[in-house]
């Protein structure tokens, strides 16, 4: 039996023999372990099959998805006494006070979250980690604006011009830009979250006619002719551009010095989750540059991951549509959830503007 | 013998009834107690939710346009429904055949596509409008979203399928020996529709009718979509309670006005016609 002396051959052999340890080590992770997400569907759990599943079960685990918004996957949680079908849920701001009364999720061991670091400090806590963001906009469509005659709209109060009567779209309440939207409204007619009249008056003046509880149907409705102008999240007016609407977006003056509203994603641990480990690695994969590039690329959001925020300045609509300049996006409109009385804010809604 | 396969079907009662009643049992209990919130409720019995429903001029506004836009779909989808089961049931091809089969697929399509489709024929630059605009007959694009007629139509669509089934059944107890003897004797056309056909399918007009408009009054998809969240039917009201504001009391208090309101009026419908009946005002 012949050795074989080609030092090359032998450092090969050892290097494939070491990368095949450490890699059968890290593949077993997660074996036999079914990691539960609660999320969107279509293009936001697509994109989670794409680039954070593969991975998962490259360690041996497995990924499924509880498809809802998130105010359906809070319904099951309240009506399951906190006891979750999912391990990881998509929060939305508007949530935030409800789970506070609640008590259904866990601590999050943010040294677990390395990837944190690609967020600014405000973006992420013990309870919750961020995830996206989203730029709140009045999206319209150039040419039938040039048509009528009427200049870009500058603020909500622009959407009221008589020529724009049943062409408008707002988000329904009970959607989930509804009491983010609905907030920014009342912010821009002079009220805050204590005082929502301000904003139903103008809302009647709007006189709107659609009422959307899904983004994509105002896409569906700028291709139409149905809509010449909507209040949705610049996301789908990216997606209504890409499908070749002429559309363009305006983020609303809200008040001296605020311009725009951002509507912030989280995600959290559930409290009955015994997949903790594999949690917190689906949300530090969350927050990869790739990922959170492909997602708003997607799915319209707003990366947090700052040099995913970078590279969407590469992209001729995003740049176009959506606001990149780190300062003027910190400027925009939060709203302080604690201070909105919901009930309040529904009920006022409701009886102003349904028929 | 035969009791001895009565006792097969025990169990199965046993079981929907657990199902069906057990969990509605829940619900309404539920109704009865104080909404405090996320799936909350007080500890003591109350009508709070109740009142809360009559007293309140919005909840009234609601019950009030799910009856009248359900009423309505019900009336036009029989008037509709009855010349299609009509010509189906006295046809003597094969063809009959292939049209009522035409009419189950339909009826398997789920309501979402069902309902979509219509969007795109009734929007700005779809058929219809585009149509109505060319013959000068509207000056600007009509939608049906966010409006009553909308939810009308689409709650007619939801149904026509099944009331062309429904009264192709009862159109086919009629003997057509009856409509010759009838058009032997002298009677035109509209005679035989008027004195023999319509008299002989009333109680079928009735139930059919009643059927339909229950579906309508539970119908969620067709109402949620075409409303366009500006319509408010009872069935959509409840799913914007629950999820939304997580208030499950609240919630099933207004299923309970539904589930009873439905209750009362087929009850008193039957009994109006009983008595239009015996009172020889309904020939049937």
């Amino acid at each position: 039996m012949k050795k074989n002396k080609n030092p090359l051959a032998s450092l090969g052999l050892a290097f494939g023999l070491a990368l095949g340890v450490s890699f059968s080590a890290t593949a077993g992770e997660f074996d036999g372990v079914t990691l539960k997400v609660a999320t969107w569907g279509g293009s936001w759990k697509a994109n989670m099959e794409k680039i954070i599943v593969p991975k998962f079960e490259a360690l041996g685990g497995k990924i499924e998805f509880v498809t809802g918004s998130p105010a359906a996957n809070f319904a099951k949680l309240v009506a399951g006494r906190g006891r979750a079908p999912f391990d990881v849920m998509e929060v939305l701001d508007a949530q935030v006070g409800d789970f506070a009364q609640v008590d259904y999720l866990q601590p999050i061991n943010l040294d677990l979250i390395p990837n944190k670091v690609n967020l600014q400090p405000f973006q992420y806590n013990t309870t919750y980690v961020g995830s996206w963001n989203t730029q709140e906009t009045i999206c319209y469509n150039t040419e039938k604006f040039a048509e009528l005659g009427l200049p870009a709209p500058k603020t909500y109060a622009d959407l009221a011009a008589s020529e724009l009567q049943d062409k408008v779209s707002l988000p329904d309440i009970n959607s989930g830009a509804g009491l983010a939207n609905f907030g920014g409204v009342i912010y821009a007619a002079g009220g805050d979250e204590q005082n929502i009249q301000p904003g139903l008056d103008l809302l009647k003046k709007i006189n709107a006619t659609k009422f959307w509880t899904r983004g994509g149907e105002t896409k569906t409705q700028f291709e139409s002719g149905d809509i010449y102008a909507a209040v949705v999240h610049a996301g789908w007016c990216t997606r209504a551009a890409r499908a070749g609407s002429p559309v363009m977006t305006v983020h609303p003056e809200i008040k001296p010095g605020v311009k725009g509203l951002a509507k912030e994603g989280w995600l959290g641990i559930m409290k009955s989750s015994k997949n903790v480990k594999a949690a917190h690695w689906f949300i530090n994969e969350y927050l990869t540059t790739d990922f959170q590039y492909e997602y708003a690329i997607n799915s319209g959001v707003f990366p947090l991951n700052k040099d995913a925020i970078e590279k969407m300045k590469g992209d001729e609509i995003n740049a176009k549509l959506m606001e990149l300049r780190p300062d003027a996006i910190s400027s925009m409109l939060r709203l302080d959830y604690s201070k909105v009385d919901k009930t309040a804010w529904i009920d006022g809604w409701n009886k102003t503007l349904t028929k | 013998m035969e009791n001895r396969w009565i006792a097969y079907l025990i169990p199965p009662f046993i079981i929907t009834l657990l199902l069906v009643a057990g969990s509605q049992f829940v619900f309404i209990q539920n109704s009865f107690y104080q909404d405090l919130g996320l799936g909350r409720t007080g500890t003591d019995l109350t009508l709070t939710n109740y009142l809360k429903f009559f007293s309140d001029s919005f909840y009234l506004k609601t019950f009030w346009i799910t009856i009248k836009v359900s009423a309505i779909a019900a009336l036009l989808t029989l008037f509709l429904g009855f010349p299609i089961a009509y010509v189906v049931a006295r046809m003597k091809s094969k063809l009959a055949m292939f049209l009522l089969a035409g009419i189950v697929v339909s009826t398997f399509v789920t309501i979402v596509i069902k309902v979509f489709g219509l969007i795109i024929i009734f929007s700005a630059d779809g058929l219809i409008n585009k149509t109505l605009l060319n013959l000068g007959l509207i000056e600007r694009a009509y939608s049906i979203i966010g409006t009553q007629e909308g939810v009308v139509i689409g709650l007619m669509h939801f149904t026509i399928g099944f009331s062309v089934l429904l009264l192709y059944s009862v159109v086919v107890t009629v003997p057509p020996s009856l409509e010759y003897a009838a058009q032997i004797h002298g009677a035109s056309r509209f005679r035989v529709y008027q004195r023999v056909i319509i008299p002989l399918c009333a109680p079928g007009f009735v139930v059919g009718g009643l059927m339909i408009f229950n579906m309508c009054m539970g119908a969620f998809t067709s109402a949620a979509l075409l409303g366009g969240g500006r319509i408010l039917t009872l069935p959509v009201l409840v799913q914007r309670t629950v999820m939304m504001e997580v208030k499950y009391s609240t919630a099933a208090s207004i299923a309970f006005v539904l589930l009873v309101s439905v209750i009362l009026i087929n009850l008193f419908s039957l009994i109006a016609i009983r008595r239009l009946r015996s009172a020889r005002l309904v020939v049937a």
